[in-house]
C-alpha cells in the first residue's frame, strides 16, 4: 500500500495530503493528479472543496500536510512557496477581470508575469491570439465592464491558461453564468484543457461538469473524500445521499454516432436536437478518429414505462427491460431496470400498483428524445 | 422619496455653508482688487503656500500609501489600534498639533536636542511648515487610501497572484490602479487640507514673512495687523477660496474623463 501510494506520487504531477482544522469544521483530505488528468472535486456546500483549492494554491496554509508539484515541495509544515511561484492557476466562479484593464491586456498581463515571461509588444499579441481561441476576436480593447458574463469568463480563461500553469484549479466556473452560456464555457473549458493539456481540478456541485470535463471524480463530504474513481463508477453506487442526490439521473456514459449516444450494451439513445449537432463529427480529421466519448443524461420521471410494447408512439427511444429493483426514491418510487448502464424510471407508487410491477418482470420504457440531453467528453 | 420635513433643515445648512463664502464677495473692494493680489504681501504667501502644500502631499503620498497598505492588511485588532492612532491629529485641535510638534523637536524638546547637537533646527523654518502641515494632512490622506483598499479586498491580488505576478508588480500594476479615485480623493483632501493649516504652523514654525508666513498666516496678519485694513485680507482670503475651485474642478474633471 504504502509502495504504491509512493510510485503514485511519484508519477503524479500534483499530490497533496492536507489537515486544517477551523472551529467545528476539520479538513483531511489525500489527493493525487496525474499529467493531463481533470479531476472533478464534488461535493455540497460547506465540505470544503474551495478551502482544498485554496490551499493548494498556496492562498491558505494547512496545519499539517504536503503540497508537492513535479515532485517539487510546495508545502510542509507551512507555506514553503508562495502562490506566485507555484505555477498553479486559479478560475473561479467570477471572472475577476482587472477592471481597469481591457480584455487583451488582462490576458498579456498574464504573459507577461506568468511562466513566458513575454516583454509588452510579444504579450498582446499572444493575448490577441488567446482571444481569438476563446471566440472573443475583435473584443480585445473591451474594458471588463462592457462585457457580458460569459465573455468576461471567456477572457478569465484565456488569461488563467495564459499564464501557462502546470495546474489549473478551476472553482465552480460555470456556477454565475446562465443555463445559455454555461454549456459554451463548459465546452470551451474542455478543449482548452484537452489542446494545452493541462491537468485540473474542478470543483462543482454540477453532475455535468464532472460528466463533460473529468476523467475521474472525487467526492468531499465534511471535510473528508468518501469516494473517489471513474465518473460513472461513483455514480453507479452512490455513497452518500449528496452523490444520491447527483445520481438522481441516468447517465449513459457512451460513444457518440450519427447524434445519438451508443451506451456499452449497444442501445442507442437518441437527444434532443439542440446537442445531436454538438454529437456530430466536427471536423473530417475527428470523424477519422472514429467514435468520440460522449455522455446522455435524463431525468427517471422522463422515463415512462409500459408492460406491453408501444406501438405507433412518438417517443424515438424504446427499449424492453426487467425490473431488477423497486424502491421508495424522493418523487416517488424508483424502478431499476436492466442493461448497462442500468436505467431509473420515477413513477408514483399508484402507477407501480396499477401496473402491477414486481422485481423480475420485462417492461418496455420509452423516453423523448428531446427530454434526453447529451455530451461531448 | 425624501421626507418634506427635512427640506428646511437641509437647506439651514447649506446656507450656513454658503452665505459666510457670499459675505465675503459683498467685502470684496473689487476695484483695488488686482493690485492687492498682486503685491508682494499676497504673491509670496501664495507662493510659500503651494510649495509648502505641494511638498507636504508628495509626503503624505510617500509614507501615507504604504501606512494606508499595512493598516489595510493588517488583522482587525492591529488594524484598528493603527487606524486609531492615524486618526488622532485629525481630532486634534492643529494648536495642540503645534505644541506636540514643538516638545519634540523644538529646542530642548526630545529630539530637538538631539539634532541641535548636529546642527539641525527645525522649528521657526519652512521644513517646520512642511511638517506641520503633513502631520496634519497625513490622516486624511491615509484614511481615504485605506477605506478604498478596503472595498477593492484582495481578490484582484490573489488572482494576480495565481498568475504568477510578484507581489511588487501586483501593488503597481493592480492595488494601486484599483484604488485610484481614493488615492486621488486623499491626494485633494491632503492637500487642501496643508494648504489651510494654520494653528500648527503658527505655535511650530511662527510668522516669518517669506520663511514660514503662508495664506492662512497672512490672512491673520492683515486682519490683526496695525494699519492694515481688512481688505487684504479679504482679497486674500477670496485667493484662497480661487486656489481651492480651481483643485476641485481640475480633479472634477480628471476623475469624470476616467469613468467615461
Amino acid at each position: 500500500m504504502t509502495a504504491a501510494l509512493c510510485q503514485d506520487a511519484a508519477t503524479a504531477v500534483l499530490a497533496a495530503n492536507l489537515q486544517l482544522t477551523r472551529g467545528s469544521f476539520t479538513l483531511d483530505v489525500q489527493l493525487t493528479l496525474a499529467p493531463g488528468e481533470v479531476l472533478a472535486l464534488l461535493g455540497p456546500n460547506g465540505s470544503g472543496k474551495s478551502t482544498v483549492l485554496d490551499l493548494l494554491a498556496g492562498l491558505a496554509t494547512p496545519d499539517t500536510g504536503t503540497v508537492t508539484l513535479d515532485g517539487v515541495t510546495l508545502t510542509a509544515s507551512g507555506r514553503l512557496v508562495a502562490p506566485e511561484n507555484r505555477t498553479i492557476g486559479l478560475l473561479g466562479q467570477e471572472p475577476l477581470l482587472f477592471p481597469h484593464l481591457s480584455a487583451r491586456a488582462n490576458v498579456a498581463f498574464a504573459f507577461r508575469v506568468g511562466g513566458a515571461r513575454l516583454k509588452t509588444a510579444e504579450a498582446r499579441v499572444q493575448a490577441d491570439r488567446w482571444l481569438d481561441r476563446v471566440g472573443l476576436a475583435g473584443l480585445g480593447s473591451s474594458l471588463p465592464g462592457a462585457l457580458s458574463g460569459g465573455q468576461q469568463q471567456r477572457v478569465a480563461l484565456a488569461r488563467a491558461l495564459a499564464a501557462g500553469p502546470r495546474v489549473l484549479l478551476l472553482d465552480e466556473p460555470m456556477a454565475a453564468l446562465d443555463a445559455e452560456t454555461a454549456p459554451f464555457i463548459r465546452q470551451l473549458i474542455r478543449e482548452q484543457l484537452s489542446e494545452t493539456g493541462t491537468s485540473a481540478i474542478i470543483v462543482t456541485h454540477d453532475i455535468v461538469d464532472a460528466v463533460v470535463l473529468a476523467h475521474r471524480v472525487a467526492v468531499l463530504h465534511h471535510g473528508a473524500l468518501i469516494d473517489e474513481g471513474t465518473t460513472a463508477a461513483v455514480l453507479a453506487a452512490p455513497q452518500n445521499p449528496f452523490v444520491a442526490a447527483l445520481a438522481g439521473v441516468n447517465l449513459v456514459v457512451g460513444t457518440a454516432q450519427n447524434g445519438g449516444v451508443v451506451a456499452p450494451d449497444g442501445r442507442t439513445f437518441w437527444v434532443r436536437p439542440a446537442d445531436a449537432a454538438a454529437l456530430s463529427p466536427t471536423t473530417p480529421a475527428s470523424a477519422a478518429l472514429g467514435a468520440e466519448a460522449a455522455a446522455a443524461v435524463f431525468r427517471p420521471a422522463s422515463v415512462v414505462v409500459h408492460t406491453v410494447q408501444p406501438r405507433h408512439a412518438s417517443p424515438r427511444n424504446v427499449w424492453s427491460a426487467r425490473v431488477t429493483g423497486i424502491e421508495p426514491g424522493t418523487g416517488g418510487v424508483r424502478l431499476r431496470t436492466s442493461g448497462d448502464p442500468e436505467i431509473i424510471a420515477e413513477l408514483t407508487p399508484a402507477a407501480v400498483a396499477d401496473l402491477g410491477l414486481q422485481v423480475g418482470l420485462t417492461v418496455w420504457l420509452s423516453v423523448k428524445a428531446t427530454d434526453v440531453s447529451a455530451y461531448r467528453r | 422619496m425624501i421626507p418634506r420635513l427635512l427640506y428646511l433643515p437641509a437647506s439651514i445648512g447649506l446656507a450656513l455653508l454658503v452665505l459666510p463664502l457670499a459675505g465675503l464677495l459683498f467685502k470684496v473692494d473689487w476695484p483695488r482688487l488686482p493690485s492687492l493680489l498682486l503685491s508682494p504681501e499676497a504673491l509670496q504667501p501664495l507662493g510659500l503656500s503651494l510649495a509648502t502644500a505641494s511638498v507636504s502631499t508628495l509626503l503624505c503620498l510617500l509614507f501615507g500609501v504604504p501606512l494606508a497598505v499595512v493598516i489595510a492588511r493588517s488583522r482587525p485588532r492591529v488594524a484598528g489600534l493603527l487606524r486609531a492612532l492615524v486618526t488622532v491629529p485629525l481630532v486634534l485641535p492643529p494648536l495642540v498639533g503645534g505644541i506636540a510638534l514643538l516638545s519634540l523637536l523644538g529646542r530642548g524638546g526630545v529630539l530637538g536636542s538631539t539634532l541641535e547637537l548636529v546642527g539641525l533646527r527645525i522649528p521657526f523654518t519652512t521644513a517646520a511648515v512642511v511638517l506641520a502641515q503633513t502631520f496634519v494632512a497625513l490622516p486624511f490622506l491615509v484614511i481615504a487610501v485605506e477605506g478604498a483598499l478596503r472595498t477593492a479586498g484582495t481578490r484582484y491580488e490573489r488572482v494576480a497572484a495565481t498568475l504568477g505576478a510578484h507581489r511588487g508588480t501586483v501593488f503597481a500594476r493592480i492595488t494601486l490602479p484599483l484604488v485610484g479615485p481614493g488615492l486621488l480623493a486623499g491626494t485633494v483632501l491632503s492637500f487642501a487640507r496643508a494648504l489651510g493649516e494654520f494653528g500648527a504652523t503658527a505655535l511650530f514654525a511662527g510668522n516669518q514673512a517669506g520663511v514660514t508666513r503662508t495664506m492662512p498666516l497672512a490672512i491673520y496678519t492683515a486682519f490683526n495687523g496695525s494699519g492694515v485694513t481688512t481688505d487684504q485680507a479679504v482679497a486674500l482670503s477670496l485667493l484662497l477660496i480661487a486656489v481651492a475651485v480651481i483643485i476641485l474642478v481640475l480633479v472634477g474633471t480628471r476623475r469624470a474623463s476616467v469613468l467615461s
